[in-house]
């Protein structure tokens, strides 16, 4: 299971929780091809770092080709929002004579990617070679017989003489019949003053005189009558039928003619489906890379390190989710370090310090920088795992009728029992839903579990003895520890219930700090509570309890 | 000089609309196109407002099937592409989906007949009008739906030809006096630019009954006026001018208002096409008082009559014809048979 094809990184829960998912949705990919690029996105696992190095690389130069060629890159973009997915069509021209329309749409095809040629040539910086589109120009010409490279298609005449001379038959007998019919008409309106419509009927009432007039004209065709009018046609002579007659015979001829045109342009299209198919692929490759690019520049990711020992090291790390609700808020983020390594490290700290939102950030920082993305950091070492979960309460839990513990206990079982060599745990609050001695009780042997294995695990709890447990890394919210709590308390006199919750996030220091000695965990929640607009009588009473 | 040529200094862009099926819609719109023919005029043809069955398809009825001659811009669905005697030149292939397929732009190269349907919203239709120009037609006909005169909303086109005929009643009079009527409603006077219109446009996306009062807005808790008659004449008082009915106007959301308010209050409504009142009530409420104004009207191009009814029965055309015009002394009458 752990080496096959399908080898898995990090389940969807967890792409999903750490913002791995909301990442790769932001990404601005239009084009089917490289949708499939990004659909069928593979990780690096450990053994590749050499690998991914190499893919960063590459990313690194995306990102200053799309600096320096902006200009060029809307312009592909324009491009890319209009593609088709022509690859069945290409496939089927193997052994099927394509229809005008999917012609066409080869042929709009065909333009795109001379567009996207040209662009890339026109570019001040030069593209990577594999993204090299190959000569598709002979196709095009056959596609385009009048070389006026316009988007448009049809049969035309430039394709055969036969066709040409064909429909010119078929025009000219159509011409000789409509002549015919009209100097009769013009007859008629001169020997009896009936006009005909342009379609060569009438309708006469049966009050007036006319109808016996008309009855007399013997190739006038009696073809419907109701009580007050009667409505003849033209009858077409022996002349006339035996010209229809031949019309259908080039009618047929030029179908035919216009069958061997799309076989002979079928076969064209399937001598070059080879190279069809591979530009498709390298146009899929190009945009994902720019769209990786994009997403690095417009996000101020930066290249992360990849070391060989397991560790995660984030330095000024924003979770990219969080940090897009704050920016369209007007907010600035604020970034969290931490330095992770194989064993157990705890978060602990203020409520609302965004323990959680650290917890995630912790997984999606490595997440990216496995699947060959720039990291949201200042700067970031990472070694590369096998296997990574985020364990943290969902709503679908709910859903699926279990209790929040239940499905904890669920999801533990299934990390414990897919966790190997170099793995990332990441568990928000365990048993934090059960009564706090069994729940205590539980996550210390968890922590004992884990602490001998060789996984980085990262726990965020609020049970202090765990962190007293010898050879645990505490890391600490900084939280309220340094607010003048007056100030803060005076702000929040004034303030109605949404403004309390922006001025406890603006007191609040998010940023995280290694316990090193034996410290209490502070007691913060009572203040917050407090803070919120509970009232004064519950809080003392909890105080009362404390003590 | 031909309808259609007057027509086309007007207006760009105008959709056919049947009072009913069988009304002659696609005999009004194979007359037109001949007469651009006649006239150099390059048209523009596309339909809106069917839902693309596939059983359409398979019968054949309800896409007009249309002659077309050269250099015309025409929407076809790729589905229906093979099916056309006509040559076409694939010039666009648009975004709008049907159920038979994308919606291709063609220019025919050979004339011939062809099955036309374009997109099923009609915001789509408007904005597929833009892209058609593009390829130099001169003006767009549009086939409206078949018998849903509602689908003839102001936006789509610049104005409307109206096609009416025997279909409607055996009895001439009566033919001439629905269409007459239909003509008036959609003729009915736009609001005057002013406060209160203001008021109103800005107010009108929530839907709601509103009555301006001393220039100050009221909105009452109700969407649609349906029933809601009392509720409307309880809120009516002296100082109340205009009232703004969101949603349909019908016998019933009239019906118990006090006659004497009519008076002094205007009824506003988003356009012509929510008034579902017959010829003969509307008559009598107006004789009382009652007015009413349009955020939007349709201006009614052309009317074309078709003498002869499906069923078997039909008028004299010089008859209806005759009739029809003295009723709408201001608007072209075209017998489409003739």
């Amino acid at each position: 299971m752990i080496q096959g094809s399908n080898r898995r990184l990090a389940n969807v829960k967890t792409r999903t929780e750490t913002g791995l998912e909301y990442v790769l949705t932001s990404l601005d990919i239009y084009t089917p091809f490289g949708q499939k690029i990004l659909k069928e996105l593979k990780p690096f696992f450990p053994g590749q770092e050499e690998d991914l190095r190499k893919e960063l690389e590459k990313v690194k130069d995306m990102v200053s080709f799309t600096e320096e060629n902006r200009d060029s890159i809307e312009k592909l973009d324009v491009i890319f929002m209009c593609m088709n997915n022509s690859s069945l069509t290409i496939e089927r021209s193997a052994n099927n004579a394509l229809s005008v329309v999917e012609l066409f749409e080869l042929k709009t095809l065909l333009l795109q990617m001379r567009s996207i040629s040209s662009i890339l040539e026109s570019g001040s910086a030069r593209v990577p070679d594999e993204f090299v589109l190959g000569d598709t120009e002979a196709l095009l010409d056959e596609l385009d017989p009048r070389r006026d490279r316009m988007n448009t298609f049809y049969i035309y005449d430039d394709f055969s003489e036969k066709l040409a001379d064909l429909r010119r038959q078929k025009k000219e007998l159509e011409h000789s019949v409509r002549r015919a019919l009209k100097a009769r008409r013009e007859e008629i309106r001169k020997e009896y003053g009936i006009m005909l419509t342009p379609k060569f009927d009438i309708v006469i009432p049966k009050s007036g005189d006319e109808l016996a007039k008309a009855r007399q004209i013997k190739d006038l065709e009696q073809v419907a009558e109701d009580y007050a009018s009667v409505t003849f046609e033209l009858s077409k002579t022996e002349a006339i039928y035996e010209i229809t007659k031949a019309m259908e015979d080039i009618t047929t001829s030029i179908e035919d003619e216009e069958l061997v045109i799309r076989e002979r342009l079928s076969r064209k299209v399937s001598e070059f489906a080879h190279i069809l198919l591979e530009n498709c692929e390298k146009i899929g490759r190009l945009e994902f890379a720019l769209a990786k690019a994009k997403y690095a520049i417009k996000h101020n990711c930066v290249k992360p390190e990849i070391v060989d020992e397991h560790i995660i090291d984030i330095c000024e790390g924003r979770e990219l989710q969080v940090e897009d609700v704050l920016k369209s808020k007007g907010k600035a983020y604020c970034p969290v370090s931490m330095t992770l390594e194989e064993g157990v490290t705890c978060i602990t700290g203020a409520n609302m310090g965004g323990k959680t939102i650290s917890l995630k950030l912790s997984g999606l920082v490595p997440l990216m920088a496995q699947y060959g993305f720039f990291v949201p950091c200042e700067s970031a070492r990472i070694g590369l795992s096998n296997y990574m979960q985020i364990l943290i309460g969902d709503s679908q839990s709910v859903e699926r009728g279990l209790s929040s513990f239940g499905s904890e206990m669920e999801e533990l079982k299934e990390i414990l029992d897919n966790s190997q060599e170099r793995s990332v745990i990441l568990i928000d609050e365990i048993a934090s839903g059960t009564n706090p001695v069994e729940g205590l009780a539980l996550t210390r042997s968890l922590v004992d579990y884990l602490r001998s294995k060789p996984y980085i695990t990262l726990i965020t709890t609020h049970f202090e003895a765990v962190t007293e447990d010898p050879g645990i890394k505490n890391m600490q919210v900084r939280g309220l520890s340094n607010v003048d709590f007056r100030k803060l308390e005076s702000e929040l006199q004034r303030a109605n219930r949404r403004e309390r919750i922006n001025i406890i996030s603006k007191y609040m220091d998010y940023r995280l700090y290694t316990v090193t000695e034996n410290r209490q965990i502070p007691k913060d929640a009572l203040n917050i509570a407090k803070m919120l607009g509970i009232s004064s009588e519950i809080i003392e009473g909890a105080q009362k309890y404390i003590k | 000089m031909s309808i259609l040529l007057d027509l086309s200094k007007k207006y760009k862009t105008l959709s056919i609309v049947g009072m009913a099926k069988n009304a002659g819609k696609t005999t009004a719109l194979n007359y037109l196109i001949e007469e651009a023919d006649d006239e150099g005029v390059v048209l523009g043809i596309t339909s809106t407002g069917r839902d693309g069955e596939t059983t359409d398809v398979v019968t054949g009825t309800d896409k007009p099937r249309v002659f077309l001659y050269e250099d015309t811009i025409v929407s076809v669905p790729s589905q229906l592409y093979d099916l056309a005697e006509a040559g076409l030149e694939i010039v666009k292939k648009t975004d709008y989906r049907t159920s038979i397929g994308e919606v291709l732009l063609c220019r025919v190269c050979d004339s011939g007949y062809v099955q036309i349907a374009g997109p099923v919203a009609v915001a789509d239709t408007k904005k597929m009008c833009a892209e058609m120009f593009e390829f130099d037609c001169d003006m767009i006909l549009i086939d409206g739906a078949i018998d849903r005169k509602s689908i003839a909303s102001p936006e789509t086109s610049d104005a409307i030809i109206l096609a009416t005929g025997a279909v409607l009643s055996r009895n001439i009079k009566r033919v001439v006096s629905e269409t007459t009527h239909i003509v008036n409603l959609y003729n009915l006077p736009v609001f005057e630019e002013g406060q209160a219109r203001s008021l109103i446009e800005k107010h009108c996306h929530e839907e709601k009954i509103m009555l301006i009062k001393d220039g100050k807005i009221e909105k009452l808790g109700l969407k649609t006026g349906l029933g809601a008659s009392r509720f409307i004449d309880d809120a009516i008082d002296d100082s109340t001018e205009y009232v703004y009915i969101p949603g349909a106007l019908t016998n019933s959301v009239i019906a118990d208002i006090n006659p004497e308010k009519f008076r002094h209050t205007r009824f506003i409504l988003k356009d012509p096409t929510k008034i579902f009142i017959d010829a003969m009530t509307w008559r009598q409420y107006l004789k009382r008082g009652f007015s009413v104004s349009v955020l939007k009207n349709i201006e009614v191009a052309a009317v074309t009559v078709n003498p002869t009814a499906p069923s078997g029965y039909s008028f004299d055309h010089e008859a209806l014809l005759t009739a029809m015009q003295e009723a709408l002394p201001e608007i072209p009458v075209i017998d489409v048979r003739m």
